[in-house]
Formats: structure tokens, C-alpha cells, sequence
């Protein structure tokens, strides 16, 4: 199993999230990144924490950064890319793999179809924002901004088309292991294609790896309190 | 020595670039055929084989990284890059590769994806005379032992015996992780991405 981490990039500057609604600054991209190779991180998610206010234009500006970056980590990136026009964008990036939300969770197999032909099946991943409420679960709609209820989804498609499936805890995203560990079971999704953030600590680890997670995404305390990612690692 | 990486708008280029750069070798991303001039070539690939080759096609790429080989220049494959140098690919209903090499691409077995960080080992005195001609002596180095990611669907079934390769894992044995015959290197894995020993790779074939 992978371990991983996760930073957001908004306009142009890289943070850190708790709450799914507050951000703590980190700096550069860069700064952040080079922080991670040292570690050496698995992988890196770059999210674009965009709601329903986003254009192609602030999509463009954040990708001046991203298209400079050095790295020798795997990436894999996403928030906004919504349309053909953001796909074209997309090209030559120094990202392993990108991913979709708004476009899955309205079931856009056009727009996803196209992303598998441009950069490989294996190159997709699919992010549900999730958040469970009175044992009802909620996918959360970045486009429309706002919650919907499980069942609006199709995820039959998203078994099909998505190579792996990143469910972020909305509720517990920046807490301290306490990541809703029964959003697994009421979904029905292959466990090894499954990567788990929001919340991620070392019981979060033992867990995943027990049922053989694909991958975990540490996502505040591997910057937020220098920790090395060697010590998530050695989780058995 | 310079290294051109061919661009045909697929792949990440710039990762490659900046993997070469890292070890003080000059490389520059190539988007026109006339260009590709230096001794080392270098084949990304991020995608599926079928748009892939149309772009190798398109802009030509594909007889001009043949007769590199064929005139004694050096070529190195990565990922998909690696894959096209087959002559035959299953992904998208079946693809004519380059046929550089004597080996063709399946899907991995029970259709899985390969996702995964994996240990990855080799000593230069193991490779069955295979040297790929690296005469720069970037390292002295001879024992490569660390790990490599990789990400991918499909993989490298070598057929020529006087190849030199090292598996994809335990699991996925059948599977080239790198291959090395004459002047040619394939590797499925992101070496690019692969951190400290990307880089003590490419100084090592160099």
C-alpha cells in the first residue's frame, strides 16, 4: 500500500485544509514538493479546492505553477477540470495521473472518456468528497457546491471508468486519525482500487492496509508538523 | 553528451527533462523530427498506444527513431514509450508497434493495474553483455538496489533470449521492468519519478 500525501493549490499558492473549509497557507509549491521528495513521499495529490466559482482562466494561472514544477515524486492532480478545454490544458504536465469529480458525479463519460484516450486508463482517478450524516452518506458536487445524496450518483460508471477512487472525509479532513472508517462498507467499490484521505493517522494506516487499501493520503501532518512520511510508513 | 526527448504533446516531458538535468547532462524536449540530433534519444510515454503511435506517425517520429537506431545512436523507452518499441500491442484492439525489439505487450493479468511501488535491483556485470554503450562513466556504480513506481495496464513480454531483463516483480515476473539489448533500454517503470534511485539509474546508463 501507498502512503501518500495531499496539498491544495489555490491561485497559484499551496495550502493545507481542516474542516474542508479553512486553509492554512504553505507557501510555494515547489517548497512543499521539495519537502515531500526528501521525505519520500509515494505520491502527492495536488487538489484545486474549487467550488462552483472557478473559470478556465484561474484553472490556466494555476497551472503556470504546476507546469514548472521539479519533481520526483508521483503526482496526480485535480479540481476543475470540467470541460474539453481544461483536458486540452493539460498536456505535457509533470503529473502521472489526473483527477476527476465534478465530472464523474454528473456522470460526464464523454469528458471522461476523452481524459483515458489522451492520457491512459491507468492514468484516472475519480474523487468523492464524503460525508456521513445520521447514517445517510452525502457525495459533495465541487461544480455545484453542494451536498447530494449517495444514491444521485452513478457508481457502477465509476467502477468502470475510474482506475481508483480517492474518498475524502469531508467531516474529519485536518483531525487526527479520525478518518469514518464505515464510509468503505456502504460503498460499493473494489477495495484495492480505493485511496483514502481526510483524517489519515497511524490507526488510519493499520486499518487500510488490513483491508488492502490501494493507497492513504496523510493530508496535514506530514507538512503541518515536520513529521518524515517514514513513520506513517513503517505502520504494519 | 545531450539527450533529446521526443514530444509529441503526450507524456511529461518536463519530468524527464528535469530527471536528466539532475544529473548535469543537457537534454531538450524535441517536437520536430529535423531536430533530433543528439546521440541519446529519449521515448516518453504517457497515454495509449494506439493515440500514441498516430502522433509518433503524424510528425514522423517513427521512421526518424528507427533509423537513429539502425546508425548506432542510442534510444531509451519509457513506460509507454518502452511498450511501442514492440512490435505488437494488445491496448486498443492491437497495435503495430516499432519492432525495435523482439517482444510484445499484454494486458497484465486478470486485467489488474499495476499502481505500485516496487524493490528494483541489478548488477551491470549480470547483463549479459549488454553495456547499452555507456561510455560517459557518469557514476562508477555497478549495484543498483532500491525501488522503482510503477503505473500501468499493459506490459513487456521479451521473446529475445540475448536480452538483458529485470522483472516487474515477483507477482508480474513474466513482465519486463527493464530491458536492455545493444543499444536499446526500455524501462516500464517512472524513473523519473522513482526519486533516489531514478537518479542513480540514469547516472549509471548513461
Amino acid at each position: 500500500m501507498r502512503v501518500g500525501s495531499t496539498l491544495l493549490l489555490k491561485n497559484k499558492k499551496c495550502y493545507q485544509s481542516y474542516n474542508w473549509s479553512y486553509f492554512r497557507p504553505l507557501g510555494s509549491l515547489q517548497i512543499a514538493m521539495d519537502s515531500l521528495d526528501e521525505y519520500e513521499c509515494d505520491e502527492v495529490a495536488i487538489i484545486r479546492p474549487v467550488r462552483d466559482c472557478d473559470s478556465l482562466d484561474l484553472f490556466s494561472r494555476d497551472l503556470d505553477v504546476l507546469r514548472e514544477l521539479k519533481a520526483m515524486t508521483p503526482i496526480s492532480f485535480g479540481g476543475g477540470i470540467r470541460s474539453r478545454e481544461h483536458l486540452e490544458l493539460l498536456e505535457g504536465l509533470p503529473v502521472e495521473r489526473f483527477v476527476f469529480s465534478s465530472a464523474f458525479i454528473a456522470s460526464n463519460q464523454a469528458l471522461v472518456d476523452s481524459a483515458r484516450r489522451l492520457f491512459g486508463k491507468q492514468a484516472i482517478q475519480c474523487l468523492l468528497p464524503v460525508k456521513v450524516d445520521a447514517d445517510t452518506i452525502y457525495i459533495y458536487d465541487s461544480n455545484k457546491a453542494q451536498f447530494l445524496r449517495l444514491e444521485k450518483v452513478d457508481l457502477a460508471l465509476i467502477n468502470e471508468l475510474a482506475n481508483e477512487v480517492v474518498l475524502y472525509d469531508t467531516s474529519n479532513d485536518g483531525g487526527c486519525d479520525s478518518f469514518e472508517k464505515s464510509i468503505i462498507e456502504r460503498l460499493p467499490l473494489e477495495r484495492n482500487k480505493l485511496v483514502v484521505t481526510g483524517g489519515v493517522g497511524k490507526s488510519t494506516i493499520e486499518w487500510a492496509k488490513r483491508e488492502g487499501l490501494a493507497s492513504v493520503l496523510i493530508e496535514n501532518k506530514v507538512l503541518h508538523n515536520e513529521y518524515s512520511v517514514r513513520g506513517f510508513k513503517d505502520v504494519k | 553528451m545531450k539527450v533529446d526527448i521526443v514530444d509529441v504533446g503526450s507524456g511529461n516531458v518536463r519530468s524527464i527533462q528535469n530527471w536528466i538535468e539532475k544529473c548535469n547532462v543537457d537534454a531538450r524536449c524535441v517536437r520536430r523530427v529535423d531536430d533530433l540530433v543528439s546521440e541519446v534519444i529519449i521515448l516518453p510515454g504517457v497515454g495509449s498506444a494506439g493515440p500514441y503511435m498516430e502522433r509518433l506517425r503524424k510528425n514522423s517520429f517513427d521512421s526518424a527513431i528507427i533509423e537513429h537506431v539502425q546508425g548506432g545512436g542510442r534510444l531509451i523507452g519509457i513506460c509507454l514509450g518502452f511498450q511501442i518499441m514492440s512490435s505488437f500491442s494488445q491496448e486498443d484492439g492491437g497495435i503495430e508497434g516499432l519492432s525495435l525489439i523482439d517482444a510484445e505487450v499484454k494486458r497484465l493479468e486478470n486485467s489488474a493495474s499495476h499502481n505500485e511501488w516496487e524493490p528494483f535491483a541489478f548488477r551491470k556485470d549480470q547483463m549479459n553483455g549488454q553495456s547499452f554503450s555507456s561510455s560517459e562513466k557518469l557514476s562508477r556504480k555497478t549495484i543498483l538496489d532500491g525501488r522503482v513506481f510503477y503505473n500501468h495496464e499493459y506490459g513487456v513480454i521479451n521473446n529475445d533470449p540475448h536480452a538483458f531483463t529485470v522483472p516487474v516483480s515477483l507477482k508480474l515476473n513474466q513482465y519486463s521492468g527493464m530491458f536492455v539489448k545493444d543499444k536499446i533500454i526500455g524501462i516500464q517503470f517512472h524513473p523519473e519519478k522513482s526519486q533516489l534511485t531514478g537518479l542513480e539509474l540514469i547516472s549509471m546508463i548513461l
